[in-house]
């Protein structure tokens, strides 16, 4: 009786994350995606230092400060171009993404020069 | 004639020039200092020994006026025998500083001491870590280890056979016949590690007055009295001191001897025996080495780099010899030591060696760079010790000496590619998706 009661609550509670997430604009799901592509190249590179060593260090680190970079601009773009967030409305959006480029374009010529 | 004594004394130079040298370190000058000269024929059996075997004894009354140990800063003697047990100051300029400069600048000294020694032997011995007996009529007493005499004695006459057991010091011949003692006993500053019981009493000797009767107990009890000790400094100066100067005599090298409680009676001492082989060890004609042509090179090189790199394999040799007395001769042993060091051994490796002197190693340098140094310690009983180092440094691998590409990163150089191929994809998706 317990059981099927929270199992059907916690069915209720996913259902309505999911319908209020679906209600999210596309260019943000994509951001999401991309996001979480970042996370789970990151997690694996962790994953595979611990089972083969630390050696070579600094490539590993170049590979998950790469992907860790990435999510967090992604991130940063996410909350400027968000419609609903009202702390940036002065910022366009298209200036946002500039930023976004610039920012990628950096961290990636240092994570060339950091991989070995 | 002027002429010719002048070539004679110029031909002579070379002869007289032929010192202690580290190539021939077998002393051969010897000052030998006496109480009186009756002491020169009742031991002449010792100083024969050592006049055979080529040594330039020179005796001398220990206060003659005349005496000195050294000349205008060099040193006459090679080895100094002090059988003056009761000689209160040297004549000369010699004092016990003086004999301890001696040692101190690496030459050899033999000490026979008696029951009524003088202070100044006594300051001597204990600068040297042996503690004679303080009260100056005090023998050695062994009422079951004495020698049996055709007198009944007072049990002062000892038949010891409780020798140091090292082959350097005493000689690989075994002595069998105990050794005849008569004197003063000593004990061994604890503090002092380098010196050695060569020769010490039994358990049930004791150190007392033998003429009164034994109030208190005796100060010396035991095996812990030592008859004959040896020293041999860190600069590898040698020092024998006896407690009693008959054990050299030839009335003793020449004495039968039986042990009490022991059936068997030798003909002669094991006195003479002893004090050859010892005064071979103390004058170094045995136990004296040498380090020499120390080598190291990579594997597969044969020159001697300035520096190593890490993980490098590298080939070590040293050639090892023992003074016989007359030649080198190769030092064989299979306890000799290398160390790679820097602060603590990263590297200990025991040396093979070719049975012709020759130790070798090969090792690989360790991970992890800095100034290093080769280094062998070997100090082992009756040798001189050897102490050898030389520095190297070991630097890291160059920048361009890694791989270029290491196969354990290629998930990293996948990660890093894929991020920015994602980025350029999400670019466009992003832009196409306004």
């Amino acid at each position: 009786m317990t059981v099927s009661s929270t199992s059907k609550d916690a069915r209720d509670l996913f259902g309505a994350l999911w319908s209020a997430y679906s209600a999210t604009p596309t260019n943000l799901k994509i951001i999401d995606q991309y996001v979480a592509f970042a996370v789970f190249t990151a997690v694996i590179q962790v994953v595979y230092m611990a089972l083969v060593g630390t050696f070579p260090f600094n490539s590993f680190l170049s590979g998950v400060l790469s992907c860790v970079g990435t999510a967090v601009l992604a991130v940063c773009l996410r909350i400027q171009v968000n419609k609903e967030n009202k702390e940036f409305k002065d910022i366009a959006p298209e200036r946002a993404f500039a930023d976004f480029v610039l920012c990628n374009v950096v961290l990636h010529l240092v994570i060339i020069n950091f991989l070995g | 004639m002027a002429k010719l004594i002048f070539v004679v004394l110029l031909t002579l130079i070379p002869i007289l020039c032929t010192s202690f040298s580290p190539e021939k370190p077998s002393d051969r000058r010897i000052l030998v200092l006496l109480d009186d000269f009756a002491v020169k024929s009742s031991h002449s059996l010792f100083f024969k020994s050592l006049q055979s075997r080529g040594f330039d004894l020179e005796f001398k009354l220990a206060d003659d006026p005349k005496i000195a140990l050294q000349r205008y800063g060099q040193y006459l003697y090679d080895a100094l025998v002090l059988f003056c047990p009761t000689i209160e100051r040297f004549g000369g300029s010699i004092d016990a500083a003086a004999v301890l400069d001696f040692v101190d600048s690496g030459h050899d000294l033999i000490v026979g001491a008696d029951n009524n020694a003088s202070d100044l032997i006594r300051e001597i011995a204990t600068e040297c870590g042996v503690d004679f007996d303080e009260d100056s009529a005090a023998m050695v007493v062994d009422h079951s280890g004495y020698a049996v005499s055709s007198t009944e004695g007072d049990h002062t006459l000892i038949a010891s056979d409780d020798f140091i057991k090292s082959d350097v010091i005493l000689g690989s011949k075994k002595i069998e016949a105990p050794v005849l003692f008569q004197g003063i006993g000593h004990s061994l500053n604890p503090s002092n590690s380098l010196v050695l019981k060569v020769l010490s009493a039994s358990p049930t000797a004791f150190s007392a007055n033998p003429k009164s009767k034994l109030t208190s107990p005796p100060s010396l009890i035991g095996s812990s009295i030592s008859l004959v000790s040896v020293i041999q400094a860190r600069n590898n100066a040698r020092i024998l001191i006896s407690g009693s100067l008959s054990m050299f005599s030839n009335r003793f090298f020449r004495s039968d001897v039986q042990k009490a409680g022991s059936p068997t009676k030798h003909d002669k001492s094991g006195n003479e025996q002893f004090f050859t082989e010892l005064s071979k060890w103390v004058l170094h004609e045995r136990g004296h080495l040498k380090a020499v042509n120390v080598q190291h090179h990579k594997v597969g090189e044969t020159n001697e780099p300035s520096i190593y790199r890490i993980n490098d394999d590298l080939e070590y040799s040293v050639e090892i010899y023992e003074w016989s007395g007359t030649t080198w001769e190769p030092y064989v042993a299979d306890d000799v030591q290398i160390q790679f060091y820097m602060m603590s051994p990263y590297v200990l490796k025991t040396l093979s060696n070719d049975s012709k002197g020759r130790y070798f190693t090969s090792f690989k340098v360790p991970d992890v760079y800095g100034v290093f140094q080769f280094k062998i310690e070997y100090e082992r009983l009756g040798y001189t010790s050897l102490s050898l180092s030389k520095q190297i440094p070991v630097r890291p691998f160059r920048h361009n000496e890694y791989e270029r590409f290491i196969p354990a990163a290629y998930p990293y150089y996948g990660a890093a590619f894929s991020m920015m191929a994602g980025f350029f994809v999400f670019s466009a998706v992003h832009l196409y998706n306004k």
